[in-house]
């Protein structure tokens, strides 16, 4: 396995993101620039450039026509993919945490900071596609369809489960809460991570039945989209930043490693600056691959699970195309049930 | 006169080189279909050097749905905006091979492969342990393994030669000190015969194998073996490979557990059609 190292951003990555097809992967860093990269070989594709603040989020609409980005300077930009355009700008009172957009790539989500008197909100945006042919994209929405306002504990990080029936938010409690993207209600609330430890990362599974959150009280969990049951948990021996669930393989990697500012008084080794590898169902931890210099910010799988990415502090990221080994590996049990 | 002082002669004139010009590049087909590039550049010391490489290029047909061959003929934009297509070398870079095995217990290899593992507790150093065959390196007993017939263990290639050293010491074959040398031929009197043949049992393995020739060069180890193991249990495939190609050679050896079932198969598969030839199959002969 020879990964390839991409060098693009000049400050540490904040996330990664692969498009439906695979074939694309967006990157942002707190360097205000996002880049796009041809996943099979490492080739910049362009860059996207326009937002005065460090970038905290991307996202890919389900077609590949629009990115959305969201930054520390208050903004959610749209932007056509295929030239680079910046589409439509959305201001917000507060820096942009997270967004997502829907499986059908309707509707668009926004996690917003609470800072300055303002509460953390998660908007809901909606999405248009202009004529087809890549031609009128900037006639979006003005106004967020709907405001759903985090009053107990902001939110971090947010996504839309299955079909977009539920919005999941991870919460700086380390909560998980379930919210109608109708009504903006609360569903249910459940304290998945050990109090007062954030929720990182929040990923689905590529049905979006279950999904898989990071915390800073070193383990991941998977948790039922529909009732928030807390199905599997994975625990490790350092903060988590990031958390993904595999396809074709039943694996998870996390990626994590002593928070930034602690780095200096901690040797690589003792930084574990590793991508760990899990088994999904046996949560036992199966493999390591090392190689940043700095903690992992974040984890992305290529949809058809062959791949992976990882964004760290060192601003490098890293491409990763699996080979025989790891699809092979096999518990003695699955050897057995693949036998009969 | 003056012309020599200052000009090369004229018999050296066809051959007069400038020492900056580089030959040009040869590339040369071979049999196997690589191909050999000669090129000739400068390195940092201004040298110039002569730069070898075999090349195999293999072709990749991927089959992707249309948008993403759509979205292939993309140009660059943004910073990248005018860039020749193909990976840019300031932000592309290929990093060091590194070998990714996922395995129950990593922990282990991994402090095996760093010869530096990290200073625990015993138990904590126990606790990964698993029980390894030390013939196939499976995960029970080398007593249990299902290939200790065949097969002699990695570690000890003769069968028990020292075991039998120590018979002879204590039983006071020759000389007053126990750890005094001992000859294999007087070894055997004492201790039957222990030391009296290499390997042993493990011979026997040559009597159950085939040597299979005519194999078609796209042969795969794994097809021989479904081929071969309906009439038994098939313990070794060997399947001869061209180290540069990878390609089968035209000869394979397959080793039965039974040296019935090997001659049940040499005599159904000798002339059978495989991969538009025709195999031959007979007992290998034993190598002297």
């Amino acid at each position: 396995m020879r990964p390839i190292l991409l060098s693009g951003h000049e400050r540490s990555l904040t996330q990664i993101k692969f498009n439906k097809d695979g074939d694309l992967i967006f990157s942002t860093s707190k360097d205000k620039v996002v880049c796009a990269w041809w996943s099979a070989n490492g080739e910049r594709l362009g860059t996207y450039s326009g937002h005065q603040g460090a970038v905290w989020t991307v996202d890919v609409s389900p077609n590949t026509v629009l990115l959305a980005t969201g930054s520390a300077d208050n903004t959610v930009r749209l932007w056509n993919i295929k030239t680079g355009e910046c589409v439509k700008t959305w201001d917000f009172p507060t820096a942009v945490k997270r967004v997502a957009f829907s499986p059908d790539g309707s509707k668009l989500l926004a996690v917003t900071e609470k800072r300055m008197g303002f509460l953390g909100t998660i908007a809901v945006l909606d999405i248009a596609y202009g004529d087809g042919e890549l031609n009128n994209l900037n006639v979006q929405a003005e106004e967020p369809s709907l405001r759903i306002t985090c009053e107990d504990s902001k939110a971090t990080v947010a996504g839309w489960s299955y079909m977009g029936k539920y919005i999941i938010a991870g919460h700086e409690d380390g909560s998980v809460s379930q919210y109608d993207p109708k009504t903006g209600d609360q569903l249910e609330n459940v304290q998945a991570h050990e109090f007062d430890h954030q929720i990182n990362d929040l990923q689905f599974s590529p049905d979006r039945t279950y999904f898989i959150t990071a915390s800073k009280d070193k383990s991941a969990k998977l948790i039922s989209a529909s009732n928030l049951a807390i199905l599997k948990t994975y625990v490790a021996d350092t903060p988590l930043n990031s958390a993904s669930i595999t396809a074709k393989k039943d694996y998870v990697i996390l990626g994590g490693g002593q928070a930034a500012m602690d780095v200096t008084t901690t040797s690589a080794r003792q930084g574990k600056f590793e991508a760990r590898f899990y088994h999904k169902v046996f949560e036992d931890e199966i493999g390591r691959v090392r190689g940043h210099f700095g903690p992992l910010n974040t984890i992305d799988v290529h949809p058809a699970g062959t791949a992976y990415a990882s964004g760290g502090e060192d601003g490098y990221v890293r491409i990763h195309h699996f080979d025989k080994p790891y699809f092979d590996f096999m518990y003695e049990v699955e050897r057995e049930q693949l036998r009969k | 006169m003056s012309r020599l002082g200052n000009n090369a002669d004229w018999a050296d004139d066809d051959e007069y080189d400038d020492p900056s010009a580089l030959p040009a590049t040869q590339i040369t087909e071979n049999k196997d279909g690589t191909k050999t590039v000669v090129s000739y550049r400068f390195n940092d010391d201004n040298k110039k050097v002569k730069v070898t490489r075999r090349i195999k290029a293999t072709v990749v047909r991927e089959h992707v749905n249309p948008q993403v061959a759509e979205r292939r003929s993309w140009a660059k934009f943004g910073l990248e905006k005018g860039h020749a297509p193909g990976p840019s070398f300031d932000t592309t870079s290929v990093g060091e091979n590194m070998v990714f095995r996922p395995s129950t217990n990593w922990k282990a290899q991994a402090a095996d492969a760093e010869k530096n593992p990290e200073q625990g507790s015993m138990k904590d150093q126990l606790k990964d342990k698993k029980v390894k065959c030390r013939i196939c390196s499976g995960e029970h007993f080398t007593a249990r393994c299902p290939f200790k017939d065949t097969m002699a263990p990695v570690e000890e290639p003769t069968g028990g030669a020292d075991m039998g050293a120590d018979e002879v010491g204590a039983a006071g074959g020759l000389g007053a000190g126990s750890s005094s040398y001992v000859p294999p031929h007087m070894r055997g009197k004492a201790g039957g015969a222990a030391g009296e043949k290499m390997g042993g049992r493990f011979e026997k393995d040559d009597l159950a194998t085939l040597r299979v020739t005519n194999v078609s060069e796209l042969a795969e180890e794994q097809e021989l073996r479904d081929l071969f193991e309906r009439f038994g249990r098939v313990t070794r495939v060997f399947l001869a490979r061209d180290r540069e190609t990878q390609r089968a050679k035209g000869f394979a050896f397959i080793s039965y557990a039974d040296r019935g079932d090997a001659a049940r198969a040499c005599e159904k598969m000798d002339g059978f059609g495989y991969r538009h030839l025709i195999l031959r199959v007979e007992f290998a002969k034993r190598t002297t």
